[in-house]
């Protein structure tokens, strides 16, 4: 009897001692916070993200060596990581010029300074290849009764600084409605079930919009900007998108040799209206590597791609379906794609100041693996 | 073009929110004698089933959605004289039927309320975002035996449960059946209130209302 047990108890005891030894990496949830998981659970993860986005986008999978690529990104013992040499890709810098001045609600340090300083300190000191001047207020509609405090600032700024010197803000197309603006709400007149009269307020509003970009930027090119970026379109729906490709097509007409940066505000254009279209295809519903082409024909440089993080899953789970989506916009993009890389983006955490372990390996995950041309 | 093909055409037709193309269908369905259920069960309702799938992946948006339940409205009421009743004495049960206060949603509470008279049943629909004790005066005035109420946000929900509470308190409860139904809500849901049943779609609901009235 002592002996027939001899065996089964040796089992147990060395499969409890490979359970003790299974090594398990630190990661984070989607939110943040500090998880840990075993290689096979984050492959698991990985390949779980894959496939949403895959689903989702009706694109390809990735290849068996990306998935293996990925896990050894992940699991990689050092606290940061970097590309390979040789794979070093631009670095811009959007809200930068108040980045030290700003606190902690603006993604800041709260050192006081000046939006030069701010600028100058990115473009000297931490590496930034092109930087933007933007307003605390952020968004284009509010510029225009500052337009000559920007212009003044951006003239300043282009006398100090090397790098090339973008104006940038966010479209933001809510602030054509009440309370803020002219338009009647669309949200109040859905509610109403007035769909015509909402599809109306934001044409009205898109129109506003791209007369108002156009006009804020004849006047910061005039005062030396290099270009324009356009952070977070579609924030405000298909009908922000829609007036930002057409303020595109404007200024690529009126300054051929202007430099637009055309970011977006996240993976799907939600469709407001949802009957808008911009040369001939509607723009409800399109995916990174569905919108990177509508960027390239109005006429960007540039096109700065968007996954949004799912705070309820871990950042394999977030790597494996950001890495999906935007690999595929480099793919139809027939410009660079700068990826969108911070809180609650690309893969990483969604945290105020994002963590750096998080940050770096999703940073070389979409240089190595996406194939992304800028960050 | 056969039967099959015209659900199809209208289904389509639903899904690309072409109203005017919804009555053209309807009325070439109705030529060929095609009975009024079948026309909103197998064209206008699988035609709403496919918007919400569309939805629920990011192809379709609320504008969408919205039209196409005005289409599909459009479409039921234009069917509604073609629809089979039982004369009143045969009636199967008097029934209120309602989308609770806070609550906009019609489209799915009407079809429910069409399938429901269509079936024999006396059907008093009060609307949409109606008070909460507006259900309980209609519930007396009419001497109903039962109650349909529609909540599709989880915000409006709450509604479903106060009007239970408001029956019991006002000694209605074990004279009045109700029945709980739209998006949010499930069996669970309806049994967590107290409610007697739950129904996922306009078919259940006739098929729950009969199983609890007749």
């Amino acid at each position: 009897m002592q002996k027939m047990l001899v065996k089964p108890l040796q089992k147990l005891r060395n499969s409890l001692s490979e359970v003790n030894t299974m090594t398990e990496y630190a990661l984070r949830m989607g939110d943040g916070q500090r998880i840990f998981m075993t290689k096979e659970q984050i492959l698991t993860d990985l390949q779980e993200g894959m496939a949403d986005a895959a689903d989702l986008g009706t694109i390809p999978d990735l290849s068996g060596d990306e998935l293996d690529k990925l896990v050894d990104i992940i699991t990689t013992s050092s606290r940061m990581v970097g590309v390979e040499p040789g794979m070093e890709v631009p670095v811009t810098h959007d809200i930068s010029t108040i980045r030290i001045d700003g606190d902690q609600g603006n993604s800041g340090v709260g050192i006081p300074s000046s939006r030069l300083v701010g600028m100058m300190m990115h473009e000297r000191a931490f590496g930034a290849d092109t930087m933007e001047l933007g307003h605390i207020d952020y968004s284009y509609k509010p510029v225009k009764p500052i337009i000559s405090q920007e212009q003044q600032t951006m003239e300043v700024c282009q006398q100090n600084m090397i790098v090339p010197l973008l104006y940038g803000a966010m479209p933001n197309m809510g602030l054509y409605y009440t309370p803020d603006g002219p338009f009647p709400n669309p949200g109040d007149l859905m509610k109403s079930f007035k769909i015509k009269e909402a599809q109306e307020a934001m044409e009205g509003a898109a129109e506003h919009l791209t007369r108002d970009i156009v006009w804020i930027m004849q006047r910061m090119m005039a005062s030396g900007a290099d270009g324009i970026n356009f952070d977070t379109i579609g924030a405000a729906g298909d009908g922000d998108m829609f007036a930002s490709l057409h303020a595109i097509e404007q200024l690529r007409k009126e300054f051929p040799d202007i430099y637009i940066e055309t970011g977006m505000a996240g993976e799907l254009m939600l469709g407001l209206h949802g009957e808008m279209e911009y040369d001939g295809t509607v723009l409800a519903g399109l995916w990174p590597h569905e919108q990177a082409p509508l960027a390239a024909k109005a006429g960007s440089n540039v096109f700065g791609p968007v996954v949004n993080t799912n705070t309820s899953k871990s950042f394999a789970w977030n790597l494996g379906r950001a890495v999906t989506f935007i690999k595929e916009a480099v793919k139809a993009s027939t410009i660079p794609c700068h990826v969108n890389m911070g809180m609650g983006v690309g893969g990483i955490p969604m945290l105020e100041t994002p963590t750096i372990d998080a940050v770096s390996r999703a940073s070389k995950a979409m240089v190595e693996i996406a194939g992304v041309d800028g960050i | 073009m056969s039967k099959e093909e015209m659900f199809k055409e209208l289904s389509d037709a639903i899904v690309s929110c072409k109203q005017d193309l919804v009555l053209a269908v309807i009325e070439k369905a109705k030529s060929e004698g095609i009975a009024a259920p079948e026309i909103i069960e197998k064209g206008l309702a699988a035609g709403m089933n496919e918007v919400g799938i569309m939805f629920e992946r990011g192809k379709l948006f609320l504008p969408h959605v919205m039209m196409a339940s005005g289409a599909m409205e459009a479409g039921v009421k234009m069917l509604e004289d073609d629809m089979p009743t039982d004369a009143p004495s045969d009636k199967l049960g008097v029934i209120v039927n309602g989308t609770v206060e806070g609550d906009v949603h019609d489209i799915g509470k009407s079809i429910v309320s069409t399938m429901l008279q269509s079936s024999g049943f006396e059907v008093h629909d009060i609307g949409r975002d109606v008070p909460l004790q507006d259900f309980i005066a209609k519930i007396k005035e009419t001497d109903a035996n039962m109650v349909g109420m529609s909540a599709l946000m989880t915000t409006t929900m709450p509604g479903q449960k106060e009007i239970i509470e408001m029956l019991k308190e006002q000694g209605l409860r074990e004279k009045v059946k109700v029945m709980v139904g739209g998006a949010p809500a499930t069996q669970a849901w309806a049994d967590k209130i107290g409610a007697d049943c739950y129904a996922e779609n306009a078919s259940e609901a006739v098929a729950k209302a009969k199983e609890l009235l007749v």
